[in-house]
């Protein structure tokens, strides 16, 4: 007999749906999986037949055929294991067919019976089109976020037989308080000086722009990037989705009520590699850093040790917002809407930044100025430099502004923005500069007397204007930009690298 | 003094016609046939053509000191000397010389420079590139560290100015940092020939981004070397052009330099040589300055340097009134001048200024980047350094 059970796998960050087909007829007693499965998909065999024993249910000792459907698209992982067993069950009229019509299975199976969550269990409920679905009851949470489906969960095969026939009624849902709260963000008023870098943290939350940080060992570069997240709005509810959905997705832990509220903040080691960061690889095509960091921060510390093909690669995702990665069989769109923090040294002896302070060679220097292209360089919107602080303000210096009062500016700041149309101000285009930021005419006059110095280009411009903007917004002062936003905006533009470093003839 | 050596350039010079300085600058292009090497081959072997037979006999051996410089052995060195011989074409690499309008001083000619006459370790062979005449009157070298800062610059480029305008011919090295700034600040007086003296073939420009100054000394003075052309500058080069830098010069005065550096190579060779060594003091938590603080109170005879006055009298020269640079800057604002007035002389960060001033932080660095474009400071890694003049 023949039996049909909805369930989906995952490409990339999106559900595909699959029906399950089971066909259990007479012959020689046999078990195969057909329909593109992978690896671990065909594992399922194994998986299952143990946990219908497990289960004390009867395993047919006829001949079983398994095909995914549609059959040209590749499945992987292990999540169609329970729609493959109760497949199995329905064909081998164990339990009857009515039970399961509108109803999807997604998880995996133990050998004991047990049913286990799977990863991007809120794609995969989103692909399927059916009244229910049943999942375990660690992926109930986020696929409830759905809000399409009736979401059912059982802990094991038993239970869920018990249920699907209407013996006992359905498990209660898991609540979400039963997760550990999340600890909150680390606060700015920990930092102690660092006056500008403090004050560039605070502009690349309020306008979304890139920040290049750039100072010695042990400056505190990391630290203040870790301030970021604590400083940017919560998401609203589409931008959660779609992070939840990557996350969702990639496997991580979703934080209680399943909705990632909190911008993201990914911080990959520098030896990570290009398909770690973009996306891409096996069979279903893993997310990749820039895209669990959407909707927040990617923090690249040590950004000149990275290798070069991954910076650049970084270069398309940053402009359009989206990574496109194609591989021979399939191709798939992440989302990878992030904000870039970069912390580097200022040289290789990492002690440049200070007056006369470096000793490192001059073919050293010209090596680690090639490490990072130019076109990168200028995606940065902000560039500070980081200087080791002062003794006197690191031991006993008043506590710097909490989070809490410079949020509340960026919020505002933000405010601005949406009025404009966009997220943040680092989202305008071109034309939408020449209608939101107009020039006072002392900026005017100023600009044309940095582009006749050679101290702006026609694209650092747009990029300054951005800036500037953002500075007006936070200091709560209506456009057109005066000057003295464009002075500041420059000052928060340094050349980052070594070759400021060296004073030529 | 006499003239240089002219350099046949006819295209004769396949015959035994060759001069002695052929054979020589041929020698001196092997990879560790140092001075003291040459000078040996020269004046046990009257004829240059013996010598050479010498070399490729294998006869000749490397002294003691490029040994342990080259890290070599000797029969490594011998052996590679006498294959090099047995293919070297010295008429064409001779030749070669004469194209590029390099010239040769031959020691014991009389073109070759009085001052190394009687040099502990004097050259056996100059190369130069524009007038080696020029190595007459008096000679101040201006030596430092290639990491300087703004005021290691500003100052060595003041001093060489000033000297220059008061008839005094620098010499430095034509490397990075204080090396450029003595050279600009000469070329900007433009009254004394400037003098380098470089660690590599005159054709290897070393560092590439000193060409235009490297051009600029050789048009206005001289630019030596004790290498043939296409030598690359390797380190050992770099202590024995320092030596020549020592003997050339009347009295050595270091700008800035490291606790270990160059520059106290230099002073090392100018107290062998019985020159008078001078240095700039810099601020003590400066690690630019710390060796020539270090020279300064070091029991040794150092004297100071504040300006140039203190050099001319050094040289024995009365100083003689020179030009001030007019102030041509635009002159900052009121609130900007407050900003310059808290940064003080020494180097600051943007929370230094913070504390002494009550702007915030968009107001300071909007009027630091008005203050750096009219080139009133000079910004590095987050520091920021006055400018005192403009120049370099």
């Amino acid at each position: 007999m023949l039996a049909t059970i909805a369930s989906a796998t995952l490409l990339g960050v999106t559900g595909t749906p699959v029906r399950v087909e089971v066909h259990v007829s007479s012959g020689i007693p046999g078990f195969s999986i057909v329909g593109l499965p992978d690896a671990s998909c065909r594992e399922a065999r194994d998986r299952v037949r143990a946990a219908v024993l497990s289960s004390k249910l009867d395993w047919p000792s006829r001949r079983v055929t398994v095909n995914l459907a549609p059959s040209g698209v590749r499945k992987a992982g292990a999540g169609l294991d329970l729609a493959i067993a109760i497949g199995l069950l329905v064909a081998d009229e164990q339990i009857p067919a009515e039970v399961v019509a509108a109803v999807g299975f997604i998880g995996e199976l133990g050998l004991d019976g047990s049913i286990r969550p799977v990863a991007g269990a809120l794609p995969l409920v989103d692909a399927l089109d059916v009244e229910s679905v049943v999942l375990a009851p660690g992926s109930a949470v986020e696929a409830q976020l759905v809000g399409r489906h009736v979401i059912r969960a059982a802990s094991s095969l038993t239970e869920l037989l018990a249920s699907l026939t209407g013996d006992e009624p359905w498990p209660a849902l898991p609540s979400p308080d039963d997760l550990p709260p999340q600890p909150d963000p680390p606060d700015l008023a920990d930092v102690r000086g660092h006056g500008l870098p403090r004050f560039a943290l605070e502009v690349a939350a309020a306008g979304g722009h890139h920040l290049l940080m750039t100072g010695p060992p042990g400056s505190g570069k990391t630290m203040l990037a870790q301030r970021l997240p604590g400083l940017l709005p919560t998401l609203d509810h589409d931008d959660a989705l779609e992070t939840t959905r990557v996350h969702s997705a990639a496997g991580l832990a979703l934080p209680p009520g399943g909705l990632v509220r909190q911008p993201p903040f990914r911080a990959p080691h520098h030896g990570a590699s290009s398909v770690a960061i973009v996306g891409g690889g096996g069979a279903h095509m893993q997310p990749g850093e820039i895209s669990i960091a959407t909707n927040g921060v990617l923090f690249l510390d040590e950004l000149a040790e990275f290798h070069v093909d991954v910076l650049d690669s970084l270069r398309q995702p940053l402009e359009e917002g989206v990574v496109r990665v194609a591989r021979a069989s399939h191709r798939t769109t992440f989302p990878a809407r992030f904000q870039l923090i970069g912390a580097m040294n200022p040289c290789p002896c990492g002690d440049g930044g200070s007056p006369g302070g470096c000793r490192c060679s001059e073919h050293a220097l010209a090596r680690y100025v090639r490490r990072l292209s130019g076109p990168l360089v200028d995606r940065f919107d902000l560039r500070v430099a980081v200087t080791r602080p002062d003794p006197h303000h690191v031991v006993g210096g008043l506590p710097g502004e909490a989070s809490a009062a410079v949020a509340a500016r960026v919020l505002m700041a933000r405010a601005r923005a949406a009025e404009r149309g966009v997220r943040c101000n680092a989202q305008l285009s071109s034309a939408d500069l020449e209608r939101h930021a107009p020039l006072a005419p002392d900026a005017a006059d100023r600009l044309e007397v940095l582009l006749r110095d050679n101290r702006l280009s026609a694209r650092g411009l747009q990029r300054v204007r951005r800036v500037a903007l953002t500075l007006a917004d936070l200091a709560d002062e209506p456009p057109p930009l005066r000057s003295g936003h464009l002075d500041t905006a420059i000052g928060l533009r340094s050349e980052p690298m070594a070759r400021a470093l060296r004073l030529a003839g | 003094m006499a003239r240089s050596t002219s350099i046949s350039t006819s295209t004769d010079t396949s015959g035994p016609a060759l001069p002695p300085e052929a054979w020589y600058t041929a020698l001196s292009s092997f990879e560790g046939m140092g001075p003291a090497t040459l000078r040996r081959v020269i004046d046990e072997h009257p004829r240059p053509e013996d010598g050479w037979q010498a070399v490729l006999a294998r006869r000749v051996t490397p002294a003691p000191g490029v040994v342990a410089l080259t890290r070599q052995r000797t029969e490594t060195l011998v052996t590679a000397w006498a294959a090099k011989a047995a293919s070297f074409d010295v008429a064409g690499y001779w030749r070669r010389h004469a194209e590029a309008g390099v010239g040769v001083l031959l020691r014991g000619t009389a073109a070759y420079p009085e001052v190394f006459l009687d040099d502990p370790d004097p050259p056996a062979l100059l190369f130069h590139r524009g007038d080696p005449d020029v190595v007459v009157g008096t000679r101040v070298a201006i030596v430092g560290t290639r990491d300087c800062t703004r005021y290691g610059y500003d100052l060595a480029f003041e001093l060489a100015r000033d000297l220059s305008a008061a008839g005094i011919s620098v010499v430095s090295g034509l490397a990075l940092g204080i090396d450029s700034a003595a050279h600009a600040g000469a070329l900007d007086a433009d009254l004394a020939p400037p003098i380098a003296v470089v660690g590599s073939g005159l054709d290897v420009i070393y560092p590439r981004r000193n060409g235009p100054l490297w051009r600029r000394v050789a048009a206005a003075g001289v630019v030596l070397s004790e290498y043939p052309l296409g030598v690359a500058a390797t380190a050992w080069h770099f202590p024995a052009r320092n030596r020549l830098i020592a003997a050339i010069a009347d009295v050595v005065v270091v700008v800035e330099s490291h606790g270990k550096g160059g520059a106290l190579l230099t002073v090392d060779e100018a107290e062998r040589r019985g020159r008078p060594v001078m240095a700039v003091p810099g601020p003590v938590r400066s690690p630019a300055s710390k060796g020539c603080n270090d020279l300064l109170a070091d029991n040794r005879p150092v004297a100071v340097v504040r300006d140039v006055a203190d050099v001319l009298v050094a040289v024995g020269l009365q100083s003689r009134a020179h030009r001030r640079a007019t102030e041509r800057r635009q002159r900052p604002s009121t609130a900007d001048q407050a900003v310059l007035d808290a940064m003080g002389w020494q180097p600051a960060t943007l929370d230094h200024l913070l504390l002494r001033t009550s702007l915030s932080v968009p107001e300071l660095a909007s009027a630091l980047v008005r203050l750096e474009s009219c080139g009133w400071v000079s910004p590095r890694g987050g520091w920021y350094e006055r400018v005192a003049k403009p120049g370099g």
